[in-house]
């Protein structure tokens, strides 16, 4: 049984499509990167699993059923637009919040105050939400969305405005949710988060999937097509038939190389240019350059 | 239910919290009685002195007559008018005048009153005090009576005790219900009027009350966090029912506090023997029951059309140009009272009261003139709570959608197509 199973879903709203034909199986325990541009989707795409919207066609199923407010309890959510009642008590808001998600108060405030300690806002516990800076809101909401200790959480850009010790403990934490065997949806823009994060991803553009799987197999079957040269002297080779495209850095540059074309071909005219090389590396395609080609192509 | 009873916690203890709710349930009612009190105390106390009062006669011979005229007591025994000097026919008559200003400034005197000599003119009242309304009427009978008086005179009429004669005949107003007979001194008014300003004011702030705590939710984007935990049908009852309990409070409050001053009142003018100002204060129970009754109605008519507004829009500026369509019905109901007022039982009367946006206000309006039958209120209350449904129902579908719809304000057009999303 997958986690989340979503097959063929459509939504549009007034004339606009903003999903058609989205199909993603996230199987339990997984760490699941869902990517895609702006626009692209993603947030109409977790609105519908959460039932906070209804598909127009297709069908969802959590955990094996059917989408409905009882398996909405069965997911942590924290939303891309933060926000929290801003006159409210830090603890007294994720005692209320827990509340909902099905904790009796006694517990919900005993896990608060746990999870108010590990985040280092204890001293917190009886300010009011607007009296927080931002980044202590944003733990105040990581932590509304995962007390429950629901089987699947889902986190929309759960690291943006935290700084990196931050950034850590949340990391930290969705971790060791996979280890206690929950499953994990991260979305994010963050291309290097992901690939060090996630297991598998979910890659939307234009209100579809187009990619999606085991991360380690997708990258192994784009091959090994690009090359990270480091060099001083005269880029010229770069202009060699076999280079699609060229990113280029501070360091080097990383050359994407046609199809069957072969790596030794661009060696070779490097060394006859006469540039030096420092570095000479055949790697797969990061996450990153995945993304501009799916969704730039695509 | 849980999650719907621990919205309706939230929602009723964070108001009842404020500062807002504590000072509007005890302060103002305060102050309102504070005032009221005070109003009564000075009404009471005003006018144990004489006023020293001079009479300037220009045109001679009415100020005898005036000066009978002036011949009302104070409540203690001691003559409303203590007039000091009647100047008749002065040589100057400013000059006369330009004395009895100079002894007004320095404290001896309170008031003179002018006769022209020309009793076409009007005659004067000259006076430090000119707000002193309860010197008017005396004053206007006495040298009414005296000019009529001095005409009848000079056409040969000589009367000794005009006023007995020209002493116009009182009308009594008596109010007949099912209880019995009341004498009417325009309490029965008084009530009606304070019965639809009361709901009006009560359904209008409580209506924006909830639209402000929909859209709070919304601007501060806490919205998604709470329809990621529970359904907005729930968030939406909730947090109606939470601000109902906040107006069930405040009304009991007051109700309560008023009960309290009328039994004082009461209690008071039994032991004194005397009657109390504050024993005038009885509570029409049945009218106030209806009138609770009525409010929860409309409340919930209304509150769910304003929650919908506040769904729909981003910011307090959008919300403030779309509440006219919540408020609309309601500002009209001001404007058509007053048909009900003056026939409460006519046709037209009838058929506006049962209409389920004008009932909350025009049902309690007419029970509090005379008692509709008893189909009228039944049918009344059928209407006005099947259309409450209807329209908690709409705002609902509004609702959900609007809570997740940021940026412009949406037309009606758009309101109405939302009506329809599944």
């Amino acid at each position: 049984m997958d986690a989340i199973s979503i097959e063929n879903v459509s939504k549009s709203y007034d004339s606009v499509n903003a999903v058609s034909g989205v199909n993603l199986r996230v199987r339990q325990g997984a760490v699941l990167g869902l990517l895609g541009p702006n626009g692209a989707g993603k947030t109409t795409t977790i609105r519908m699993v959460m039932n906070i919207l209804v598909p127009d066609e297709g069908s969802i199923l959590v955990l094996g059923k059917p989408v409905s407010d009882e398996t909405r309890d069965s997911i942590g959510y924290l939303p891309e637009e933060r926000g929290l009642y801003p006159r409210m008590k830090v603890r007294a808001l994720i005692i209320f919040l827990a509340a909902l998600h099905g904790l009796s108060e006694a517990e919900a405030d005993r896990r608060a105050r746990e999870w108010l300690d590990r985040f280092e806002l204890g001293e917190w516990s009886e300010k009011k939400i607007v009296d927080l800076s931002k980044g202590m809101q944003q733990k105040v909401q990581f932590i509304t969305s995962v007390i429950h200790r629901p089987p699947i959480v889902i986190l929309d850009e759960p690291f943006s405005g935290l700084d990196p010790v931050n950034a850590a403990t949340i990391k930290d934490v969705m971790l060791e949710m996979r280890d206690q065997g929950s499953t994990v949806i991260l979305s994010s823009h963050r291309m290097e988060q992901v690939e060090k994060m996630c297991d598998s991803i979910c890659l939307i553009n234009h209100g579809r999937s187009v990619l999606d799987g085991d991360l380690r197999a997708i990258k192994q079957s784009y091959g090994k097509n690009t090359v990270h040269i480091e060099f001083t002297g005269s880029d010229a080779f770069l202009n060699h038939p076999a280079v699609a495209s060229v990113n280029r850095f501070a360091s080097g540059v990383e050359a994407k190389l046609k199809p069957g074309a072969d790596a030794q071909e661009i060696l070779k005219a490097a060394v006859q240019s006469g540039a030096q090389i420092i570095r000479f590396e055949l790697l797969e395609p990061s996450l990153n350059e995945i993304f501009i080609e799916k969704t730039t192509h695509a | 239910m849980r999650k719907l009873w621990l919205i309706i916690k939230r929602e009723y203890v964070t108001r009842v919290k404020t500062k807002g709710f504590v000072i509007g349930t005890l302060i103002v009612p305060l102050i309102g009685i504070g005032f009221t009190l005070l109003i009564v105390f000075l009404v009471g106390h005003q006018s144990k002195q004489s006023l020293r009062f001079a009479i300037v006669d220009d045109a001679g011979g009415i100020a005898p007559a005036v000066a009978r005229g002036l011949d009302a007591k104070l409540p203690n025994g001691q003559p409303q008018f203590n007039i000091t000097e009647t100047i008749d026919r002065p040589a100057s008559s400013s000059a006369a005048q330009d004395g009895l200003r100079d002894k007004i400034n320095s404290g001896q005197l309170d008031a003179y009153l002018l006769i022209p000599s020309d009793l076409s003119k009007p005659v004067e009242l000259h006076t430090k005090n000119p707000g002193n309304f309860s010197l008017l009427e005396p004053l206007t009978n006495a040298v009414n009576q005296a000019v009529v008086e001095a005409r009848l005179n000079a056409r040969g009429v000589h009367l000794d005790n005009l006023r007995d004669i020209v002493h116009s005949a009182d009308l009594q107003v008596i109010k007949v219900s099912k209880e019995g007979e009341s004498v009417e001194k325009g309490q029965t008014i008084g009530v009606a009027i304070a019965i639809v300003i009361l709901l009006y004011t009560s359904l209008l702030m409580y209506g924006i009350i909830t639209m402000r705590s929909v859209l709070e939710e919304k601007t501060s984007r806490t919205m998604e966090v709470l329809i990621s935990a529970v359904n907005p049908f729930e968030l939406l009852a909730g947090k109606i029912l939470g601000v109902a309990a906040v107006a069930f409070t405040q009304f009991f409050i007051w109700t309560a506090s008023l009960g309290l001053v009328a039994s004082y009142g009461a209690a008071m003018s039994a032991m004194t023997g005397g009657s109390s100002v504050l024993s005038g204060l009885h509570l029409p129970i049945p009218l106030l029951i209806y009138a609770v009754f009525y409010f929860f109605g409309g409340y919930f008519l209304y509150s769910s059309m304003f929650a919908a507004v506040g769904a729909a829009c981003s910011n307090e500026q959008d919300a403030g140009q779309l509440q006219w369509i919540a408020m609309a019905p309601l500002v009209f109901t001001m404007v058509i009272y007053s048909l009900v007022l003056n026939d409460p039982s006519s046709r037209a009367s009838v058929i506006l009261s049962e209409i389920p946006f004008f009932a909350p206000v025009l049902m309690p309006l007419r029970v509090s003139l005379q008692m509709p039958p008893a189909w009228q209120m039944v049918l009344s209350i059928a209407l006005l709570f099947a259309m409450a449904v209807g329209v908690i129902f709409a705002s609902a579908k509004i609702y959900r959608v609007g809570i997740l719809m940021y940026g412009k304000r949406p037309t009606l057009p758009e309101l109405a197509r939302w009506l329809r999303y599944s």
